[in-house]
């Protein structure tokens, strides 16, 4: 207990660290910061309500002490352009997002943990090949990765949608149904946010496959007369599980950019595609807003993989 | 770490040397090096010779039917605008390096003061930036640049300056390990009995010997930050008075059904670059760490 107490004091002040940040920033931009956490529309009586409320007016700390409560309370602000509170635009498009960043989170485990075992168990020319997909796979960078797949799977060949999370238009009969539209439209976003871990993923399993393989209990199994096979995954792969885990769980920052980018390109309806809109629109407060909900579920992510790692193995509590 | 020969000289002397004495080995050993090395050398040679080789000029609009599709005098195509793919691809070029340096660089200024100062210093100073850096490493790099291009102004010097304010901490904790191991050593004990001042003993004797642990480091990170100036381009944030690869790509997300070529060319030419920084990091890397190299002894 008082281990998870130690690392919530850790990572509570993180977040207020990006809210100040964020406070900062807006009061050092250049022009009147009314209109970057209005957005840049508004008539006159709507930018001067806005200023009372934000306490603009106020010396700086006033304002300061002001815009804390109101994170706080999950008030970010208003969009104009939307007519909607910044924190209900944001939080309605977390569930998309987090399906995509979880769905890919998977397919690269699976698949990575896979492809990275036989290339630990068959050295040689898997080897080379290996390395030099892994290359590939980790440069090639997550937007133009979909692109590409949108012309070739969905333009040419026309296998997948071109976009969205459903058929539009559609009646669904069941539920069913609806779940399998909605895998439908995720396998071409997830496939193409999951490529970069999957490279990643093998690399980290073969270094770490290869690793146990020298240990002496591998040589003990062996010398029991057990099956090659048997012998890498009941007890080599199960410890080269360890990094792999923590590889995603300290990455889902990264991920969580990654998820950003591939909605833009398949209009899938996450935050991505919210802030791909409000950059476009310069509805700033948005982008604002976006900015503190994303490090705060980096931060929460952190947190979680922190904790679970002090339960899973005990010795890293004491640090 | 301990095969790295530790010498007390000049600051550039000390670097010079070591640095052409692990060049010419690393060539000999190291094929992942060496492929990298050839890539860039390639690229950087397109990207300055950019004028001579292209035959519009790049963001003119106009300068071909627009939409068409590769042909001898447009070898990329042409975009919705008219304008040549293939001049504002090698242009495109020039943009990524010089933001992926110039904001390494900037990173490096950033992360070796605050890294020396925590790795040198110790103490309360040391806890105090330290919790800093680890703080700046949660927050998500691409978002914070984001932000900060966003509401400061969407030029090609703030998207430098907000690259290389987000990309320091990782360098500022790595020079901060090689100080506090460095420091132990007998040499610097020696330095501080002849009675050599604390500035001289951090630049003339420590630095020297910190800064190839990092240089490996200083290409991936110009790598991360070509990334993110096409992310960023990618998602509408850019200078649109420059060519760039990311802006190029956020125009032809909304033709892909109509032409490919748009995305096509920007795309493989970007990861060309990625991959040839990616091979000479990487290679740089596994030459340095004595336990991942595999083929003879230098």
């Amino acid at each position: 207990m008082i281990f998870i107490f130690r690392r919530l004091l850790q990572y509570i002040p993180m977040i207020l660290v990006v809210i100040v940040v964020t406070f900062l920033l807006v009061r050092l931009a250049p022009g009147d910061p009314t209109y970057i956490l209005v957005g840049e529309v508004g008539d006159e009586s709507f930018v001067r309500a806005a200023r009372e409320r934000l306490g603009l007016d106020k010396p700086l700390y006033t304002q300061f002490l002001i815009y804390i409560s109101n994170v706080f309370r999950g008030d970010l602000g208003y969009s104009y352009l939307r007519s909607e509170s910044v924190a209900k635009l944001i939080i309605d498009r977390i569930p998309a997002t987090l399906l995509l960043v979880l769905t890919s989170m998977f397919i690269s485990a699976a698949v990575g943990i896979i492809i990275g075992t036989i290339a630990a168990a068959k050295r040689g020319v898997t080897d080379l090949t290996l390395s030099i997909l892994s290359i590939i796979g980790i440069s090639i960078p997550y937007f133009w990765l979909g692109q590409i797949m949108l012309i070739v799977f969905a333009v040419w060949l026309g296998i997948f949608p071109l976009g969205g999370m459903v058929s539009v238009g559609h009646e669904y009969q069941s539920f069913l149904e609806y779940f399998f539209d909605v895998i439908y439209h995720l396998t071409l976003p997830a496939i193409t946010l999951a490529v970069f871990n999957i490279a990643f993923i093998t690399k980290i399993t073969r270094g770490a496959v290869f690793e146990t393989m020298t240990q002496d209990y591998i040589l003990t199994a062996r010398a029991k007369g057990m099956p090659e096979s048997r012998v890498i995954f009941r007890h080599a792969l199960r410890n080269a599980l360890i990094p792999v885990v923590t590889y995603l769980g300290f990455n889902t920052g990264v991920l969580l950019i990654g998820a950003i980018l591939t909605e833009t390109i398949f209009a899938w309806p996450g935050m991505g595609s919210l802030l791909y809109d409000s950059i476009r629109l310069r509805d700033y407060p948005v982008v604002l807003g976006i900015f503190i909900y994303g490090s705060i579920i980096v931060i929460l992510a952190n947190l979680i993989v922190d904790i679970l790692y002090g339960i899973l193995d005990p010795r890293i509590r004491i640090k | 770490m301990n095969n790295r020969k530790v010498e007390h000289t000049g600051f550039f002397k000390n670097v010079g040397m070591q640095l052409l004495n692990k060049t010419s080995k690393v060539f000999k050993f190291n094929t992942r090096f060496t492929a990298g090395f050839m890539i860039l050398l390639v690229v950087i040679i397109l990207a300055i010779a950019a004028p001579l080789i292209t035959w519009h000029p790049p963001l003119k609009t106009l300068v071909g039917k627009p939409f068409t599709p590769p042909i001898a005098l447009h070898p990329f195509g042409v975009d919705d605008l008219g304008r040549d793919i293939y001049a504002n691809v090698l242009y495109g070029i020039r943009t990524s390096l010089i933001v992926g340096f110039s904001s390494t660089m900037l990173a490096l200024i950033i992360g070796i003061l605050i890294g020396v100062i925590a790795g040198y210093y110790g103490g309360i100073l040391e806890d105090i930036l330290m919790r800093i850096t680890d703080m700046a490493l949660v927050i998500p790099q691409f978002l914070l640049a984001l932000v900060i291009v966003a509401i400061f102004g969407q030029n090609f010097q703030n998207i430098i300056i907000a690259i290389g304010i987000v990309s320091w901490p990782g360098i500022a904790r790595l020079i901060r390990a090689e100080f506090l191991s460095i420091k132990e050593r007998p040499f610097i004990e020696a330095a501080r009995a002849v009675g050599l001042s604390n500035v001289k003993i951090i630049f003339e004797e420590i630095l020297p010997n910190a800064i190839p642990a990092v240089i490996p480091y200083i290409f991936l990170q110009t790598n991360t930050a070509i990334l993110l100036e096409a992310g960023l381009g990618f998602l509408g944030i850019a200078d649109p008075n420059v060519p760039s690869f990311g802006l190029m790509l956020n125009t032809a997300q909304q033709y892909l059904v109509r032409a490919w070529w748009m995305a096509f060319f920007p795309g493989i030419v970007l990861s060309i670059i990625v991959v040839g920084l990616n091979l000479l990091g990487d290679g740089l890397i596994e030459y340095l760490n004595p336990r991942l190299r595999k083929k003879g002894k230098p």
